[in-house]
């Protein structure tokens, strides 16, 4: 799939843009703070319902204005779906072909994206969280379930912890309601669960290859999802909720001073190795980066896997920081196959053919425009 | 903008209504103005009405004009059978179905701790003292597919589970996170077919 046309109103520093895009290679020149990262938040917005950089949706509505918008014409293999988001104080509204959306996860997934930026670095040496959402967020893109079961899994949770919150400092507690809503949590999260343990094991399958390309072969990528310690992704759904059950009974009565759930999917994380060793622990940042480059271009294997189509990327800022055989590789991966925006200050970093090519655009003061080549 | 105050009260009402905003409120208002007189007192009597000669039933909890109300006082209902709701409008859209014949409970509402809604604040121990006759044989839970609903379902059949009354729970065909009231009623009755031991 690749986006024709992005229409942004009051969005971020633009009042008004109109753009259209090649379905090859996009590169957004221009000086720092002048909207670039807008344009690739724009369309990771559009994709997804929601910032890459913020949790707060009033920040993307450009100061002094009420609402903004964001339209996009997706390309599909069935045709041109109109896409439209827009953002108000009181909330946004999401429409698929004019038609307006009930719920955000029916939306989602309508145009999917990768997005590639400098802090995808710290996916692999920042805090789990940041790998839970990632995760999160990208099985969230190819299913609409599993962004459902979510939901219900953080609301199960929060009355789980309500009712451990009401009777905490006890020394034990024998409440139906609190075995009702036990039993709950725990068939949600082991949903949740099953579900992270399978797209674990297709990013493996995916970045392996793409890594030992990357570091010429010399280099072994092991992606590994870890939750309980004695849950095992072979186990059966019963057997995995046997031991979530045991190890909260274990739990009870800490659980009941704290007045928080202390087991489960909210505690997991996401672990690469190299050839046996943990990245984040023992990588050097030129390990690290080739392993968030690998994962990066799973996804794009694996959306391609999961929807019969390519997913856009956006690379933003991040070209210039890989080196040439790093840059060569990526770019002769995607080359023809997926559609890239690419932001940078600067072309004349990245001597790729592919850059000399593309299509540009020059992005300054709340402006964006397409140039020609011959000029 | 500035309305005179009859018509800026009669929006502020208009606006006390579920889904209404200031500018439909401004046109319903408007509107009101246009209406003969006779309609409009029609009207206002109507709402008095509602609200004063309307009571909850004391056997099952569904709105009624009289107590007990016509569905729990209807001789050719199936006694045996009990149908547990979230609210009054869901009595409602089972009753357009006309393919249940039992009679019916209203909790209004669901158990929801992190709200600080318990077993107690909704209708739950009313529904535990009509059990204690014999003549329900059947509690159908037909609480919302949400999680409070679920957890309300299966609470209530963990209590009432010793006494030997089969408890089942509707579940087919119903959009999941959805309420009951949106489900149409090919979905309803499915759903019914479909209900399970709990
Ligand atoms: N809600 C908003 N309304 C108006 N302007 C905004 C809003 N949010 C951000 N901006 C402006 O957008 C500019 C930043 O744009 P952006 O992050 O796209 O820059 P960039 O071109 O990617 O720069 P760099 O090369 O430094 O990454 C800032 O100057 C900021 O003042
Ligand atoms: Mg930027
Ligand atoms: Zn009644």
């Amino acid at each position: 799939m690749h986006i024709e046309q992005l229409k942004l109103r009051n969005y971020r520093s633009y009042e008004s843009l109109d753009l259209s895009f090649s379905p090859n290679i996009n590169v957004l020149i221009g000086e720092n703070a002048q909207g670039k990262t807008n344009i690739m938040e724009a369309i990771y917005v559009l994709a997804m319902a929601k910032s890459h950089r913020t949790s707060n949706d009033r920040e993307l509505i450009r100061w002094g204005a009420d609402y903004g918008k964001i339209e996009g014409a997706v390309q599909r293999k069935y045709g041109v779906l109109p896409l439209e988001l827009t953002l108000s104080k009181k909330g946004k509204k999401a429409r698929v072909n004019h038609l307006e959306q009930q719920r955000l996860s029916d939306y989602i997934g309508q145009l999917n994206v990768v997005m590639f930026a400098p802090e995808d670095l710290h996916l692999i040496k920042g805090s789990p969280q940041v790998r839970r959402r990632f995760l999160d967020m990208e099985i969230g893109q190819v299913s609409r379930v599993y962004l459902h079961d979510l939901l219900q899994f953080h609301k199960v949770m929060r009355q789980r912890n309500a009712i451990l919150k009401a009777n905490q400092g006890r020394s034990g507690l024998t409440d139906v309601m609190f075995d009702v809503y036990t039993d709950q949590y725990v068939d949600m999260a082991i949903r949740i669960i099953r579900k992270r343990f399978e797209f674990a094991e297709m990013l493996q399958k995916w970045a392996e290859p793409i890594h030992k390309g990357i570091s010429r072969g010399l280099e072994e990528l092991v992606i590994t999802y870890e939750t309980l310690k004695d849950i095992e992704p072979d186990q059966s759904a019963e057997e995995m909720a046997a031991r979530l059950r045991e190890r909260l009974e274990g739990l009870r009565q800490r659980e009941l001073d704290r007045g928080v759930t202390l087991a489960g999917p909210h505690r997991d994380d996401l672990t690469f190795l190299v050839n046996g060793h943990d990245v984040q622990v023992y990588g050097s940042q030129g390990q690290q980066r080739t392993a968030a480059l690998s994962l990066k271009l799973a996804e794009i294997e694996l959306l391609r896997q999961e929807t019969g189509e390519s997913p856009v990327l956006l690379l933003d800022d991040v070209l210039s920081e890989l080196d040439d055989y790093r840059q060569s590789h990526l770019l002769n991966t995607i080359q023809g196959q997926v559609q890239t925006l690419v932001t940078t200050t600067n072309v004349d970093g990245i001597m790729h053919e592919t850059i000399q090519k593309a299509d540009l655009y020059r992005v300054s003061a709340g402006t964006a425009e397409h140039e020609n080549h011959d000029d | 903008m500035h309305y005179p105050e009859p018509i800026s009260k009669l929006i502020d009402s208009f606006m006390k209504l579920p889904g209404i905003g200031p500018k439909t409120a401004a046109r319903l208002a408007f509107h009101v103005l246009d209406m003969k007189e006779d309609t409009v007192l029609e009207f206002s009597k109507a709402l008095v009405d509602a609200k004063r000669d309307l009571t909850f039933c004391s056997v099952c909890g569904h709105i009624t004009d009289t107590d007990p109300c016509r569905i729990c006082k209807d001789e050719s209902r199936n006694k045996t059978m009990v149908c547990v709701v979230q609210e009054p409008k869901d009595v409602i859209a089972m009753e357009k179905m006309r393919d249940f014949n039992g009679l019916y409970h209203v909790l209004h509402g669901a158990i929801s701790p992190m709200d600080g809604i318990g077993p107690e604040d909704i209708n739950i121990p009313d529904l535990l003292k009509r059990l204690q006759d014999e003549t329900v044989q059947e509690v159908i839970l037909a609480t919302n597919p949400t999680i409070e609903g679920e957890a309300t379902a299966m609470y209530i059949s963990r209590l009432i589970k010793p006494s030997g009354i089969r408890t089942t729970r509707i579940a087919h065909g119903l959009p999941v996170g959805g309420d009951l009231e949106y489900a149409d009623e090919v979905t309803l009755s499915k759903a019914l077919e479909g209900r399970r031991e709990l």
